[in-house]
């Protein structure tokens, strides 16, 4: 769907992404996550043609990107505004023809929005008479009106209630669903990467990795479970051999814990079990992948003590 | 074009809905009207009596001019020759405000000369051309023809009466004519700055409010500075359009009420009427019937408002385009909506040096100067509208198509410059603008 190769730009003399390449693939959710600050507006800024690159090119459905193609794209920035003295169909009218529909096709999918919203007595407000929550829902319908088969929306959560964001985030699924492409971008990725098949990260202006969530987890995984009980703190140590290495612990009530523990030589997660059960009281266990922020610091952190 | 055009329709649908543009549209003409008011009141309460001097060493009148006496003038004759200098000076004089020179040719040049200290009215100017045209009339007729003097006034030449002041004899500052025109550029550059504060506003706000990067993903940053530009541009031109329409239904409805109140000869003074011009003869009644001061002759006779008008369009279009790119340019590259202020100060500097030259050209249209503001893209519009008013010798109407053309070529110029740095500058947040970035953004 959208290539994105060897992408740099810089301003002034700061470098704001160096040679970026990227494949974002028909009908994924894909995350651009990273700190704030590592070029991932820029890049975004790029595909929307808001700015040149100084290298590079960007193809779209195999063509090289242009203006024609915007019309295919919903783009939600990050400092998101709209006019405060319009109403929110005037608002939608303006934006939604500029993207190419008609009127009434603009006041048809409004409708359509609003009932699916519950929000159809807001068509007539104007934006300042709204909270900044309701507005960024208004944002959010008039990036989407035209059915764009690509959505890129930055820092799409920020600013809305958790309602609001599960909202959203069963929105961007059903559009998933529908063959429709979407990039999330964020620096919170706690808050993405639940629902994003792939992600790159960018640190620094540079690619740092990019790749499907459960194979970046499976590949960095730390051989530690999770083992959830009901019992003695002594008991569970005491059960423990050398070939496990508590990692964390979680205390959850007077006599109920969460702790991790680490495989240590060949020692399976079977062999965890075996020796933990009739000992304790165990209510769960699962493996413990780690998140994408742990991913992120594990892939930094090395590289900039070392520097 | 599309999208210009869906950008230009929204400003323009804001800029209507203003409140400040519906207040714009009605105190403005009101306050012209009030201004013309005042000047057409003041030209009408000018000077009503008037002591002239008859300095007629030939003693051509022999000392006589009007068959009856006018009760608004007192003629005096001088036995010899006056210097200007003299009458203008010499403690004597002062009693007089006007000085009618009759030299020993008038008979064969037809010329006469009245210095005055105060411009007369247009009234009272014809009377005393009238009387003077009248007493000469009589030397001549008794002196070189067998006609009696109602067969010679069929078949007369006037007296061409020059008034001059003593003060300025040469006449360099009554270019009435030119203020017309001084009007119009004022009017041009009035609406320029008016409207381009309300660019440079609207720009700094979208950018301030972060609808621009949402416009930005729909439409090209030119596209988006050239939408604003037009549809602020059309809320200017109604704008113009309502001005034009009030003001011209202001002085309709001043010439057909208040001012024949104000000035038609029939509710003057009873003792300003003499006996003689209670007897009109026809060409008096033209006379009376034109009793207005010279500025209301002006505005009702002497502009030439249609063609004023096309070309104050043409010029206050693609000037708009000339400034009105400018301002987009200093809006996008602003940091916040109060930065940029030291920039729009150079604006201000030019706008202000356009209605100065406009003034120079006035008053001096035939320097090098005036030749060179008249073709300086920034100083034109107005410039232009001055020599408009004046009047292009024969054969160099081509010199307003090239300044026509020179800002038009200039204007694109600018529209192109100030779209890199708005293209540069509109997501730029937060920074203190410099000089130095604004070149760097052209150069990008």
């Amino acid at each position: 769907m959208l290539e994105i190769q060897n992408i740099s730009k810089s301003f002034n003399q700061k470098i704001a992404l160096d040679d970026v390449s990227m494949t974002i693939n028909k009908g994924e959710i894909f995350g651009m996550l990273g700190p704030n600050g590592a070029g991932k507006t820029t890049l975004i800024r790029i595909i929307n043609k808001i700015i040149v690159p100084n290298k590079g090119v960007i193809r779209f459905n195999g063509d090289i990107m242009s203006q024609k193609h915007l019309s295919n794209i919903g783009y939600l920035p990050e400092e998101r505004g709209l006019y405060k003295n319009m109403t929110v169909e005037s608002h939608a009218l303006f934006l939604g023809q500029l993207r190419g529909l008609t009127k009434v096709d603009v006041k048809q999918k409004l409708d359509y929005w609003l009932e699916k919203f519950k929000i159809q007595n807001w068509r007539d407000k104007r934006i300042e008479e709204l909270s900044k929550g309701m507005a960024q829902k208004v944002q959010f319908i008039c990036t989407i009106l035209h059915e764009p088969s690509l959505l890129i929306l930055d820092e799409p959560f920020s600013g809305f209630d958790p309602i609001n964001i599960e909202l959203i985030k069963q929105e961007l699924i059903e559009m998933k669903a529908k063959g429709k492409t979407i990039i999330l971008s964020s620096h919170n990725m706690e808050s993405v990467e639940a629902i994003c098949d792939r992600v790159v990260l960018i640190h620094e202006s540079k690619k740092i990795i990019e790749g499907k969530i459960s194979t970046l987890q499976e590949e960095r995984k730390k051989n530690e479970y999770a083992i959830k009980f009901r019992g003695s703190m002594i008991a569970f140590v005491n059960a423990l051999w050398t070939g496990f290495e508590i990692v964390d612990k979680e205390i959850l009530g007077d006599d109920k814990f969460i702790v991790r523990v680490k495989m240590r030589g060949d020692n399976k997660f079977d062999d965890l079990l075996k020796v933990l059960i009739g000992q304790i009281n165990m209510e769960a266990a699962w493996e413990v992948l780690p998140s994408m922020q742990e991913i992120f610091i594990d892939l930094v952190q090395p590289k900039e003590i070392s520097e | 074009m599309k999208n210009s055009w869906i950008i230009a329709l929204r400003e323009l649908k804001e800029r209507l809905g203003a409140r400040s543009f519906l207040v714009m549209s009605a105190i403005g003409p009101l306050i012209i009207l009030c201004l013309i008011y005042v000047l057409f009141a003041m030209g009408g309460q000018s000077k009503q009596h008037w002591n002239v001097l008859i300095a007629d060493p030939a003693n051509i009148m022999e000392g006589k001019i009007a068959s009856s006496k006018d009760a608004s003038i007192d003629y005096s004759f001088a036995d010899g020759y006056i210097e200007t200098k003299e009458f203008e000076q010499a403690k004597q004089y002062q009693k007089f405000d006007a000085l009618l020179e009759i030299n020993e040719k008038v008979l064969s040049n037809k010329t006469a000369f009245v210095f005055f200290r105060e411009k007369p009215s247009m009234r009272m100017q014809k009377r005393i051309q009238y009387q003077t045209e009248r007493r000469l009339e009589e030397v001549l007729v008794s002196q070189f023809t067998r006609f009696s003097i109602s067969e010679f006034r069929k078949i007369k030449q006037p007296i061409n009466v020059s008034f001059k002041n003593i003060y300025d004899p040469n006449d360099e500052s009554s270019k009435m004519d030119g203020w017309v025109g001084f009007f119009y550029g004022t009017i041009i550059f009035l609406f320029i700055f008016l409207f381009g504060m309300t660019i440079l506003r609207s720009i700094s706000r979208e950018k301030s409010n972060r609808i621009v990067e949402v416009l930005l993903g729909c439409v090209s940053p030119k596209q988006l500075m050239l939408g604003k530009i037009v549809g602020i541009g059309i809320a200017a031109f109604f704008q113009f359009l309502i001005w034009t329409i009030l003001i011209g239904l202001g002085l309709f409805f001043m010439r057909e009420n208040l001012f024949p109140d104000l000035f038609d000869a029939s509710n003057m003074n009873a003792q300003q009427l003499t006996k003689d011009i209670l007897n009109q003869t026809s060409q008096e009644q033209m006379f009376t019937a034109r009793e207005y001061n010279e500025f209301v002759q002006l505005v009702y006779e002497r502009i030439n408002f249609l063609g004023m008008t096309t070309y104050f369009f043409l010029f206050f279009i693609i000037g708009y385009f000339f400034y009105g790119s400018l301002f987009a340019a200093i809006g996008a590259s602003t940091g916040s909506e109060s930065d940029g202020q030291q920039f729009v100060l150079p604006l201000i500097f030019m706008l202000f040096f356009a209605l100065y030259s406009g003034y120079f050209t006035l008053n001096n249209p035939e320097s090098t100067m005036a030749t060179v503001f008249h073709y300086l893209p920034f100083t034109s519009p107005v410039v232009v509208m001055v020599k408009l008013s004046q009047g292009y010798k024969i054969g160099h109407s081509y010199e307003l198509f090239l300044s026509l053309f020179i800002l038009i070529i200039s204007s694109l110029a600018v529209l192109n410059l100030a779209g890199r740095i708005y293209s540069n500058g509109i997501l730029q947040f937060g920074h203190r603008v410099r000089l130095k970035h604004l070149f760097r953004w052209i150069k990008n």
